[in-house]
């Protein structure tokens, strides 16, 4: 009440931010929590249809595989005996992502399967296909 | 200027300047806005067994379809259309309640055949799908 009285003869108000930094910081918590880092693999395959696609929590792992049977991670072109390593340093940033293999519908199957004991050497089981929901389109 | 800090040191009661507060939460908002991506993969799961020995299956739990190299789909050895795959599975499932099914594709297709084999076992209410790749 002291304070109030004192600043009126002052003439100088103050905007209160009070209200503008709650918002703010509940913000920035919401984007923090939400965050997860996703590396893109480079390229974007087409994706086969599938009925039962479901949500991937945790996707942090993406490694793409093109119609020319090219796999790529991190942007860039990888050879298939070197996934193992780059997957083997994603999971030590983070534990538990998991890997999803975005493989294009007319990759072969040889090198998508390749590429999954290639994963699972690095120590990740929890594997999945990326596909496109038939109900997304 | 050297009137208000005189007079405010006088009435004891100063305020924490929080502006640099402020420059450093925008700039952490900002970076985390731009940062993020919402965008959620859609995948569907399988199971990969490993090439290490494994335990033999008893044929009686496993119902295996083929995918060969031009691309013709037989459940338990019997040549089925891929519209009819679904179907194929719910019959095999009938008989064999707790059966896996193994998916067993030449090297050579295409993975989205795969992946559409794959999801039309779960349609078919398959709980477990593997994949293998048929020996050359």
């Amino acid at each position: 009440m002291r304070q109030i009285s004192r600043r009126k003869p002052d003439e100088e108000w103050e905007i209160n931010i009070t209200p503008m930094l709650d918002i703010v910081f509940i913000m920035l918590i919401f984007f923090i929590v939400t965050t997860s880092f996703v590396r893109e693999p480079g390229i974007d395959p087409v994706r086969p249809l599938a009925q039962t696609a479901a949500t991937k929590e945790r996707a942090n792992i993406l490694i793409a595989v093109s119609s020319a049977d090219q796999v790529w991670m991190n942007n860039r072109s990888v050879a298939l005996h070197g996934i193992r390593q780059l997957v083997e340093a994603a999971r030590a940033e983070n534990p538990q992502s998991s890997v999803v293999i975005v493989a294009d519908q007319t990759a072969s199957t040889g090198l998508v399967l390749d590429l999954m004991d290639n994963v699972r050497a690095a120590g990740v089981t929890s594997i999945a296909l990326a596909a496109e929901g038939v109900d997304s389109l | 200027m050297i009137e208000r800090k005189r007079r405010k040191r006088s009435a004891q009661t100063a305020d924490i300047n929080v502006t640099p507060l402020l420059d450093i939460v925008f700039i952490m908002l900002i970076f985390f806005i731009v940062t993020t991506s919402f965008r959620k993969e859609l995948g569907v799961d399988l199971d990969r067994p490993s090439n290490a020995p494994i335990q033999e299956q008893k044929r009686s739990e496993v119902i295996a379809v083929r995918i060969d190299a031009t691309g013709q789909i037989f459940v338990e050895d019997r040549l089925v259309h891929a519209g009819a795959i679904r179907a194929n599975i719910v019959s095999g499932l009938a008989s064999k309640p707790d059966a896996t099914v193994v998916v067993i594709a030449d090297r050579a297709t295409d993975s989205g055949l795969m992946v559409r084999v794959i999801d039309q076992a779960r349609v078919a209410g398959a709980g477990k799908v593997s994949v293998a790749a048929s020996t050359p």
